[in-house]
């Protein structure tokens, strides 16, 4: 089931001369990145290297001190339907523990105007296969099963731009290997995904190309398979796996 | 690096000489007031004291405006300072509000309605300083400070309105009258009083500046540590 | 129609969460009930009160009750920051503070239309009167629009729970002082023209407060 959408602007991030600051100090200076139409770009970095901060930054989440964003060639802040396109999965699961699953896709569905409403729901919380569970309140998912249904949410109106942060944590081998098909899937024309993911191994499969975040700038971003071009790169590579 | 603009010295020299040189034309040079006696006197600064203090409180709110859409921190400290130095005049007001009322109308308080708005107002702005050390990083506290800032000087009028009509229903006994200082003004005295507002408008010029000078050193300071 | 559908939604959610748990509700009717019974004690109060005396109790039992709702709104979306979820959506961002704030209100005017009756038998003062349901309206209606505003600013410092009563407090005292003022008119039967001005006090902060969500909560939110 190869995913398209209808009403899409082509899916292209670009990034040029983001500055975020805290405490003082640039978490993000002058950072610059394109991710182009059907790219799968893995985003590398250390721990507190700012990859969570560029992942906010772009879906709208905080503000940029300065620099430019333009989504599909439009700036993110021009206006707020931009954000349709942008479907995003951070580090908690953005749901309400006390409703159930079918209630909070629901709640999503509607702040998202999706049509028709309760058929794209039930039918999304089946892919992720949460059936079953899907009158349960949230407070009784386990870690793995709440990011199953996160996954569910980021994608539920179909947008062309993934920012996923970390997506694989607390996903056991079945999650895991159901997200690493649901993203291959994914990849794709009129469709640009940039992942966060801290042990970046697995995903040099699936993955167009790797940026790499290191004091507050892209210092590397190539297609995967030009990473022997990169000694430095493939060595931290190593290090992380 | 940080030499002081010569404008400033001047300002320091201008307060240091002008405040005790109106306190002089006030003590002397102005007629003791007939039926008040000589605490009277004490309404120049009391009056200046509050118009400096709100002043301050403009001040503040505009700098916060003024950082929500430059996000520079620079007009964080301008509001910051205007605040802190705000709340001083503010309680400069109310304590010679108290020592005025004491001998006239027999009482430490009066539930006037400038009175009372001062001391709400000085409420609020204590509340600003109690927000900003909970929030972690200084541009929260600037963006939160500023939005705050701007909220609750829209709300002194508010404030004043509800407090006076409040007063003209529930009518005090022993209270100073409404829309004056309870007293006429006498050409010498009017003189004195303006004196004083100018006074005060320079003092408070001088001390915000002095006080932003201070709050940038404090965030070099601060970087340099990172 | 997208960003009525989203503030609509908003305060849906938000009655749907309040259902589901009652964590709202109940506890400020509690809240309120037990000031109704401590002010009773504290101020040594005779069974058939003036006007005024209940009007400001009234309104200082739900000033006090409601900041614990809305300290519970704002915690919720907190909790696997679900606000997140919020400000993703493709709509401005103000329309969540309508939704909230509404839905602030909601709970709240259902507390005080609870809190009437029972008010009612403690102070020997029929408090249904539809002109003192104005009131209640436009009064809530200012202090929970400040409150929300406030809840939002309140809930990123560390000290949050605490933080909003010092913050909404001072700031809401022309709301309380015209809302207790025009209650005590309404239960001393005066009519509401005399009361005119607290009303139109009362109108001018719904407006200001309601003007300061659309203009600041975005701002508050977006870090």
């Amino acid at each position: 089931m190869k995913q398209t959408h209808a009403d899409s602007l082509s899916a292209r991030i670009e990034v040029s001369g983001l500055v975020k600051k805290y405490q003082y100090q640039p978490v993000l200076d002058q950072l610059s990145l394109t991710v182009e139409d059907g790219d799968l770009c893995v985003l590398v970095g250390a721990n507190g290297a700012g990859k969570t901060t560029l992942l906010r930054i772009l879906a709208g989440l905080v503000r940029a001190d300065t620099g430019q964003i333009l989504l599909g060639g439009v700036p993110l802040r021009a206006d707020p339907g931009i954000r349709k396109q942008i479907g995003y999965i951070g580090h908690a699961s953005l749901f309400y523990n006390d409703l159930n699953a079918l209630e909070n896709l629901t709640h999503y569905a509607r702040l998202y105007h999706i049509n028709p409403l309760e058929s794209t729901v039930v039918e999304s919380i089946r892919s992720v296969g949460l059936e079953p569970h899907q009158h349960k309140p949230l407070r009784t998912y386990s870690r793995g099963m709440g990011q199953r249904l996160a996954i569910a949410r980021a994608l539920l109106h179909d947008p062309a731009i993934l920012l996923f942060d970390e997506p694989y944590t607390g996903l056991d081998q079945e999650g895991a290997a159901f997200l690493d098909d649901r993203l291959r899937r994914l990849q794709g024309p009129s469709r640009a995904i940039l992942l966060a993911a801290h042990r970046p191994q697995r995903l040099l499969q699936i993955a167009t190309h790797i940026a790499w975040l290191r004091e507050g700038k892209i210092v590397q971003h190539l297609p995967v398979n030009r990473l022997s071009e990169a000694p430095e790169l493939r060595q931290y590579l190593q290090e992380t796996a | 690096m940080f030499k002081k603009p010569p404008i400033l010295i001047l300002l320091d020299l201008l307060s240091i000489v002008l405040v005790p040189a109106a306190l002089i034309l006030i003590l002397f040079f102005t007629p003791v007031e007939a039926v008040m006696g000589p605490v009277q006197k004490v309404f120049y600064f009391h009056v200046s004291a509050a118009w400096a203090g709100m002043l301050s409180f403009i001040i503040a709110a505009a700098a916060g405006a003024g950082y929500l859409i430059r996000r520079d921190l620079k007009w964080d400290q301008l509001s910051l300072s205007a605040i802190e130095v705000g709340v001083v005049f503010g309680l400069i007001a109310i304590l010679s509000g108290m020592i005025w009322a004491r001998p006239i109308w027999n009482t430490w308080w009066v539930w006037d309605p400038r009175l009372t708005t001062t001391a709400i107002m000085e409420l609020i702005y204590l509340a600003y300083f109690i927000l900003r050390s909970g929030l972690a990083t200084p541009e929260a506290r600037a963006r939160l400070g500023a939005v705050y800032a701007i909220v609750s000087v829209i709300t002194v009028p508010l404030t004043f309105f509800s407090i006076r009509l409040f007063r003209t229903i529930h009518p005090v006994v022993i209270a100073p009258s409404e829309g004056g200082a309870g007293f006429n003004m006498s050409p010498r005295m009017q003189f004195a009083f303006f004196i004083s507002l100018a006074v005060f408008t320079v003092l408070l010029i001088d001390l915000i500046w002095n006080r932003t000078r201070l709050a940038a050193a404090q965030a070099k300071i601060q970087m340099g540590e990172n | 129609m997208t960003y009525l559908q989203t503030v609509w939604q908003v305060f849906r959610k938000d009655v749907q969460v309040e259902w589901r748990g009652r964590q709202g509700v109940p506890v400020m009717l509690v809240f309120a009930l037990l000031m109704a019974f401590l002010f009773n004690f504290a101020l040594q109060l005779s069974p058939d009160l003036q006007a005024g005396l209940a009007a400001g109790l009234l309104w200082v039992s739900l000033a006090f009750a409601s900041t614990l709702g809305l300290n519970r709104s704002v915690s919720l979306e907190r909790e696997n920051l679900a606000l997140d979820g919020l400000l993703l959506a493709p709509v401005d961002r103000s329309a969540i503070f309508f939704g909230k704030a509404w839905s602030n209100l909601i709970f709240t005017l259902l507390v005080a239309l609870m809190l009437l009756p029972v008010f009612s038998l403690f102070y020997g003062q029929n408090m249904l009167k539809p002109g003192l349901l104005l009131v209640i309206l436009l009064g809530l209606g200012a202090y929970t629009s400040l409150g929300t505003l406030l809840a939002a600013l309140s809930i990123q410092a560390r000290t949050r729970d605490v933080l909003l009563p010092i913050l909404l407090y001072p700031l809401a005292l022309p709301v309380l002082i015209a809302a207790v003022e025009a209650s005590r008119g309404v239960l001393s039967a005066q009519p509401l023209g005399e009361l005119r001005s607290w009303i139109f006090l009362l109108l001018a902060c719904d407006i200001l407060f309601t003007a300061a969500g659309l203009l600041f909560f975005e701002t508050i939110l977006e870090e």
